[in-house]
């Protein structure tokens, strides 16, 4: 009898812990168990008696990449609770913020994370080396992500200007308009991003996934949309909870999300790629037909291509949005606390992100629900590497841990566990 | 003038002592007011900078990056070095999201960016790390000390004309 262990232990960062055990017995993958360490359960917790308006600013601190997912699911969710709409002028600014978040997050995993796996590079400063231009042309992208995000959201890391209802202030209006030449310069650079991640070395990997995403018959889903299965079909966002339910796993504080039938499925660029490939910016969709990338794509590392297609969306629309917006009325609808409940989807860079919030009259929480997009792709990935361990296994050691840390690493996980998937110990029986 | 000489406050608020550079740098900027104003200085608090710290410091004449560091050393001991040092301590210096400060001013490095031709690092050895800590004994009670170095710092690298004013 044949016994192998892969463990990967957690690296002690500031922020996020990954761990990853595979264990195989005479060749039959025995256990798989992938821990992230994530935030929001405590949140949640100490959510419950807080004012509607911290919210959102509460919320933005579960994650330093993804702050305006988090500002922009739980507005949306209070703003329903009390049964609010918001102005278009706030919607599309909304739109572009969140532009700028997908610039900046999928700029990163794209060109620092992820690409040196499939480059062969240890590292994105290795990468940075034997390709400088590469590199120059990923950090101006996100730069001008950054300068975007900090002229909406009042500084680029934790935005403090979005809120419950619209924004405490509305933007320079010349100051957007003055991005136009960047953010024309980013449409070019981003299609240019897709030409390239078009020629790199994906490992073959087949999974016939389960897809979910919002969706809009309108526009690439972003701020709004049923939640739509590649299996079972729509659901409205409220009902995201019978639909999808968490499960506690012993090993693990994340919880790990099933749909309600019991399958693991995937949230991401890949899912919503899948699903919304029609609701693309044109320009954006004309770029991946002309490198031959379309739906249906089931191969987890491509999810890179995905993100590199919704980069050229989110310059596209951005740009489109900086060209012509204009502020108008105030910039916040007005709120009157009353009781009730409100739950939302958005989004995130990494898929979708729900949050449900019940209130009282005075507005303050009551109970509070979060899922993360990291938590809902958790299972799945562990059954990637179930699928990837029998094959990686017979590699040498430090191949084999490269591998299925890449795998890991595609799909975006939180970006502290992303980075250095950790030290590896083997132990064979 | 644009600024010339950039003080930098790194760390997470919800960290325990990860807080201390920003603190430390408030606090500064609390007390010198009339120098952290002046248009010759940049001061930023950045919580998770990542890749973004690049963008702070180009332009820049000299910058000091105030941090926790977590060496082994005692709590709220005071660590001066320039930044090519700073690698000895990466473990404490990065960040969460994998772009920590040694490895962002490596790949400016590597890219050929232009970097100030001084960047200095003023660590605090961190004690408590855990989420929702405030900062330990230790380290507040280095605070002051840790003040009146980034101000001497501040002098030693304005022009005379600011410094004086």
């Amino acid at each position: 009898m044949t016994e192998r262990t892969i463990q990967v232990d957690a690296l002690a960062r500031v922020e996020g812990e990954g761990a990853l055990y595979l264990k195989v017995k005479d060749g039959a993958v025995v256990d798989v168990r992938l821990e992230i360490y994530e935030p929001p359960r405590f949140f949640e917790g100490f959510l419950l008696g807080r004012r509607y308006e911290e919210v959102p600013d509460l919320t933005a601190r579960i994650c330093g990449i993804c702050p305006v997912a988090y500002q922009m699911s739980s507005a949306r969710a209070l703003e329903k609770a009390f049964g609010v709409q918001v102005p278009p002028a706030v919607r599309d600014l909304r739109h572009l913020l969140y532009c700028a978040e997908w610039i900046e997050s999928h700029v990163l995993h794209i060109y620092m994370l992820q690409a040196p796996d499939l480059t062969g590079h240890e590292s994105a400063l290795e990468l940075a080396q034997d390709a400088p231009e590469i590199v120059q042309r990923g950090l101006h992208l996100k730069r001008i992500g950054n300068t975007l995000l900090a002229l909406l959201g009042g500084r680029s890391v934790h935005p403090v200007n979005p809120t419950v209802g619209g924004f405490y202030r509305w933007p320079d209006v010349e100051a957007i308009r003055a991005l136009v030449p960047e953010l024309t310069w980013g449409l070019e650079a981003s299609q240019e991003t897709v030409r390239w991640a078009a020629g790199l070395d994906f490992p073959d990997l087949e999974v016939d996934y389960e897809f979910v995403a919002l969706h809009h018959p309108q526009e690439y889903a972003i701020l709004e949309g049923v939640v739509r299965s590649s299996v079972s079909g729509d659901l409205p966002e409220e009902q995201f909870e019978q639909g999808y339910r968490e499960e506690h796993v012993p090993h693990s504080n994340a919880l790990h999300n099933r749909t309600a039938r019991g399958t693991t499925y995937m949230v991401g660029p890949l899912a919503r790629f899948n699903l919304n490939f029609e609701q693309l910016h044109p320009v954006a969709r004309a770029v991946a037909e002309e490198v031959g990338f379309r739906p249906p794509v089931r191969n987890p590392y491509k999810a890179l291509l995905a993100r590199a297609v919704e980069v050229v969306h989110a310059y596209a629309v951005a740009l489109e949005i900086a060209r012509t917006w204009q502020p108008e009325g105030p910039p916040r609808a007005e709120i009157h606390p009353r009781a009730g409940e409100g739950a939302a989807i958005t989004e995130a860079p990494r898929g979708m992100l729900y949050h449900r919030y019940r209130v009282d009259d005075r507005g303050l929480v009551e109970d509070a629900r979060i899922v993360p997009p990291t938590a809902q792709n958790l299972a799945r990935m562990e059954d990637d590497l179930r699928m990837l361990a029998p094959v990686v296994l017979s590699l040498p050691h430090d191949e084999a841990t490269l591998r299925c840390e890449h795998l890991v690493r595609a799909y975006d996980p939180c970006i502290s566990c992303a980075t250095h998937f950790l030290k590896m110990e083997v132990s064979e029986a | 003038m644009s600024a010339r000489v950039v003080v930098c406050g790194l760390g997470q608020t919800l960290r325990g002592d990860d807080a201390v550079g920003l603190e430390v740098v408030r606090r500064w900027q609390a007390r010198d007011r009339r120098v952290a104003a002046h248009p010759a200085v940049a001061v930023h608090l950045l919580e998770l900078p990542g890749l973004a710290l690049l963008d702070v410091l180009e332009g820049a004449s000299a910058a000091l990056l105030v941090d926790a560091v977590v060496s082994g050393a005692p709590p709220g001991t005071l660590h001066r070095l320039p930044a090519e040092r700073l690698e000895a301590f990466v473990a404490g210096a990065a960040s969460a999201h994998g772009w920590g400060v040694a490895e962002t001013l490596r790949l400016a490095r590597t890219l050929g960016r232009p970097l100030p031709p001084v960047v200095e690092v003023l660590a605090l050895e961190a004690a408590d790390l855990r989420l929702g800590a405030s900062l330990s004994p230790a380290v507040a009670a280095a605070l002051p000390a840790a003040v009146e170095a980034i101000a001497a710092w501040v002098r030693r690298h304005l022009p005379p004309e600011v410094a004086d004013a």
